[in-house]
Order: C-alpha cells, then structure tokens, then sequence
C-alpha cells in the first residue's frame, strides 16, 4: 500500500468525523423531527456509512483497487441504464458495451493511452456495425444509438475519472474529486432551500434553482480550489487562475451530469434508475454527476501537467 | 415513421429478492452467460451420464410462444424438456417452478434465476391473478412454458391426473401446446433420493394441439386438462 497523501489523510479523516458525528446531531433534533422524516434519515445515512468506504477506500489502496473500484462502479451503473432504457434485451449490443468497458478497464489498468483513446471509436464502430448482423433493421437506430450513449457515459467518460489512478498524485486527487461532486450536490440543495427562488431547468429536474446552482458554484469552487492547491503544491497548476478553474470545472460538469441524468430519467418516465441504494434510488442516482467531472478534469490536468507521465506504462502488455 | 419505445425491464424499481422472485422478472447479460454456462453443462451431463435420447424433436414449434408440459416424476424433468429445445430458441424458455421449493431462500430463488430461469407457481395460493399473469407474458413477450399439469412429483411413478390450472394460460389461445413422455426420470432420480443414478432416460415429443376453439372457463380448462393427459397418456403407450 503506497503511504497515504496528506490531502488524502484529511479527507478520509474528515469523512469519518462526519459519519461519526451524524447520528448525534440526529438524536439531538430528535423530537423535533416527523417519524417518517426520521426514518428516511436514518435509512440514508445507513447508505452513506456503506457507500463512502466502498467509494473511498479502494481510491487509497492503490492502483488497481482504484481502477477495479470505478470499473465496478460503471458497471452497476451500466446495468441500470440499459434495464431502465430496455437496452439489455440486446444482448448483442448490450455485450458489446460491457466488452468495451472490460477493454476500458485493461487499457487504465494497463497505462497504455494509446488503446485509452482507440477505444471510444473502435467500440462505437463495433456497436454500430455487428448490430447489423442481426437483421433486424427495426429499432436499429434506438438500439445502436443506445449502446454508443452508454458506453461514452460509463466506459470512456467514467473511465477518463478512473485513469487518475495511474499519476502519483491520483489518489488524492480522486478522493478530492468524489467529495467535492458529493458536496456540489449537497451544497446546490442547501443554498437552493437559503436563496433559491427561480427555477433552473423546471422541465427537465423541477426542484433545482438558479440560486442552488450559483450557490455550489461558489462553494464547490472554493473547496476543490483549496484542496487542489494542496494536492498540486509545486507544480506549474498551483496557481490561483489554475485553481480556481478546476473548482469551476468541476462545479458545473458535476451538475451537468445531475441535470443529464434527470433528462435521461424525464424522458423514461422514471423516479430512480433503480432500487441499488436504500434511500437513494439507484447507483445512478447517485454518482450521475461524477460522470463528466472526469474528462473535463482530465484533459486540463493532462495539457498543462500530464496525467501519470513519470509512472510505468504498458504494464501487462509491454515488453 | 415510429417513435422510440422505451421498455423497461418488467421488474424495475422491485427490491433484489423480490424482483427474482416476480412473474415479469427479466436477466441481462449476466443472467444470460450464467443460463447459457448452466445448460451446456446439463446438456453434457444428460447426453453423458444419462444416454439421453429424444424422439419427436420435429414436432416442436420454430418460434414462440409455445408450451411443453410432460408427466413429473423427478427433478431432472424441467431440465431434459429444456434440452430438447434448439439454441436459439433455449433463452426464451422459462421452467414453471413450485415456489415453496425453488423461490423460499434468497439462496433457492438465485439459483432458480440465475441458472434455471424458471419462474415461480405458489402452489398453496396461486390465484387467478398469476395464472392471467403468466398467460400474457407467455403471449406478450412471447415465452416459452415448461410446466408439469401434475402439480407434483410422482411418488410411485406412475402419471397422476392433469390439473385444470394449464388451461388458464391457454384456452382460447392460438398457442400451441406440445404433450412430452418422458420415461426413465423416476428410475434415475426419485423424490426423496439424495443423488441421480446413471438410468437411461428417453423423451418422446408428440404433435402440438392447440385450444382456441375452447371457453376460457372451467368446463373449457378441464377439457384442456382432460386431452393433454390422453395425448401424454398416448405418448406413453406408443413407446416401444
């Protein structure tokens, strides 16, 4: 096990704090709480203390961990886009995507950026052309159109999040990231309830606000500017412009995936993607805006820094 | 031109447990690769340990939906009326299973799914519910039925009186319905015994009858229950 980041230290520290003090700041507004209000409480509390270990401790145990956390992460997400869309019935094109995200997974795990990037188009090309051979041309568009929206949302756009496990600064940065996206969430609903007034988006997710939105924009900013400052201290993105545009970056690709999510959702007539997390709907439900955070992340980290450059590459596959 | 159909998976939004449990339940890939795993090894297993053999293959419909029912005399039966089905046609059939033995456990029920595909027949309160139930997923999807009119295991192998429930899926349908012998099953694993014995075992599929022409009530599912029993009867006595 590589020794532990400061940043990451503090994070998972603060975390536990967090999910240790909670149950008493319930118990001590506990009279004044409805019992239904309560029980939800509770229930995604229970959630949480389940779901922050699984989504934190692998991003500190190392590479592989990290990458097969995330890959298994896509795929529970996967499973509830295609049972939510009806996609799953095509177990052609539905393979194909999961075959893609398996090769996803080996191309981070391998640090070979050169398949990483072959992947997207060869996948594509292979769900658009093999469909044909089921000579079904009814519903072809739908299926193959399908198969390609999945595999860029969890196998490539998950993927970019996931391939920061091969930099020497990953782990840190990725702990940084999914607190910072949880807290995005957190902190649009919070200041939404404080100063919210005009609706967002009222077609697409009613309950979010122009003022929420604003509200995490300034807060996420702040605190992934500040935990970025510390994560790349030294380094020629360890400045304030630098900085201050991640935390941007992050704010609003991490609301943009909340926002596509409830579209994908509007459009099926559904409330959840599914029933994975007690409290929470689904898994997608849940990580929806970790899904763009990783590409915009990426490559601006990549232009200016590189991602995983001083590392080994080609791990299995060289020679 | 016609818009996009979203279909959602008939279980969605169902806890774990209770969606394997349900009547629309549906797998996905996984569930795929794990039935597919799971019949190529009973495939093996019945043609090698077994010797089975299988006349009639003929008379089975090329496409769904259709039902295959037989006498019951072992836990084996669902298995060999599932291996007489071509590939192709294999994904869409569904073994009817007594609940109260293959969906009690979480364990049971995962197994049921996950290997057998079989859906679930509560047999101390099946209402009529169930039975419309699984006629429309039966014509709707289309599916194919492995189901036992018996309702039970023989005890003595010997074929005991058809129950009128088959006729609540069918009647009044165009749905072909194909009566199967199956001889050897009760030899080879008995209810009660711990292990299958190396028994040869013989299918013989007869020609499918089909029932639109009866009242989808209770005169009509008797008569249902009555000619499907003859024509497996028949099947019997025309074995060598």
């Amino acid at each position: 096990m590589p020794s532990l980041h400061p940043v990451s230290f503090w994070i998972l520290a603060g975390l536990a704090a967090a999910l240790g003090l909670t149950p008493l700041i319930f118990l001590a507004l506990d009279k004044r709480l409805s019992p239904a209000l309560r029980s939800d409480l509770w229930t995604r509390y229970k959630s949480w203390l389940v779901l922050v270990p699984l989504m934190t401790v692998p991003l500190v145990l190392g590479r592989l961990p990290a990458i097969i956390a995330v890959a298994l992460l896509g795929t529970v997400c996967y499973r509830e886009f295609a049972r939510a869309t009806g996609l799953f019935r095509y177990r052609l094109v539905s393979g194909l995507v999961a075959l893609g995200g398996l090769f996803i997974t080996f191309a981070i795990a391998d640090h070979w950026y050169g398949f990483f990037v072959a992947l997207p188009s060869l996948t594509v090309t292979a769900i658009i052309v093999f469909a044909l051979f089921a000579d079904q041309p009814k519903g072809y568009i739908q299926r193959v159109a399908l198969g390609v929206l999945a595999f860029l949302l969890f196998g490539v756009s998950l993927g970019h999040f996931s391939y920061f496990a091969n930099d020497r600064l990953g782990p840190p940065l990725q702990l940084a990231i999914v607190l910072c996206v949880e807290m995005n969430d957190i902190f649009a609903y919070c200041t939404g309830k404080l100063f919210g007034r005009r609706k967002l988006a009222p077609n697409t997710s009613p309950n979010k606000t122009i003022g929420g939105a604003l509200g995490a924009l300034v807060l996420t900013t702040a605190l992934f500017a500040t935990l970025a400052h510390f994560i790349f201290r030294g380094t020629v993105l360890d400045q304030p412009v630098h900085l201050l545009t991640l935390g941007v970056l992050l704010s609003l690709t991490g609301q943009w995936g909340d926002l596509v999510m409830s579209s994908i959702k509007r459009d099926l007539g559904l409330k959840d993607m599914g029933t994975t997390i007690p409290g929470h709907g689904g898994m997608l439900d849940r990580f929806d805006s970790l899904i763009f955070v990783g590409p915009a992340l990426f490559h601006y980290i990549g232009y200016f820094l590189g991602v995983g450059l001083d590392q080994p590459m080609r791990v299995f596959s060289g020679h | 031109m016609d818009d996009w159909q979203y279909k959602p998976a008939g279980d969605l939004g169902m806890k774990p447990v209770e969606g394997l449990r349900s009547l629309r339940r549906e797998v996905g890939l996984f569930g795929t690769i794990t039935q597919a795993a799971w019949r190529t090894a009973v495939r093996l297993y019945l043609r090698g340990y077994h010797r089975l053999t299988i006349v009639g293959r003929e008379h089975l419909p090329q496409k769904p939906p259709f039902v295959m029912i037989g006498n019951h005399s072992s836990h084996l039966d669902a298995l060999i009326l599932a291996a007489a089905l071509p590939w192709r046609l294999r994904q869409a059939a569904f073994p009817i299973a007594a609940g109260d033995v293959f969906f009690e456990t979480p364990t049971a029920t995962l197994f049921a799914t996950m290997m057998l595909n079989a859906l679930p027949m509560w047999r101390k309160r099946c209402g009529s519910h169930a039975m419309q139930e699984l006629r429309e997923r039966l014509i709707g999807e289309p599916a194919i039925y492995i189901l036992f009119p018996e309702g039970t295991r023989s005890r003595d192998g010997q074929m005991g009186r058809f129950k009128p429930g088959i006729g609540m899926i069918v009647a009044g349908s165009e749905v072909p319905i194909v009566p199967c012998h199956l001889a050897g099953a009760h030899g080879a694993f008995p209810p009660g015994s711990s292990l299958p014995r190396p028994v040869r075992l013989s299918l013989r599929i007869g020609a499918p009858l089909v029932f639109s022409g009866l009242g989808n009530d209770r005169t009509g599912w008797q008569q249902i229950a009555a000619q499907l029993e003859a024509a497996v009867l028949d099947l019997c006595n025309a074995a060598p």
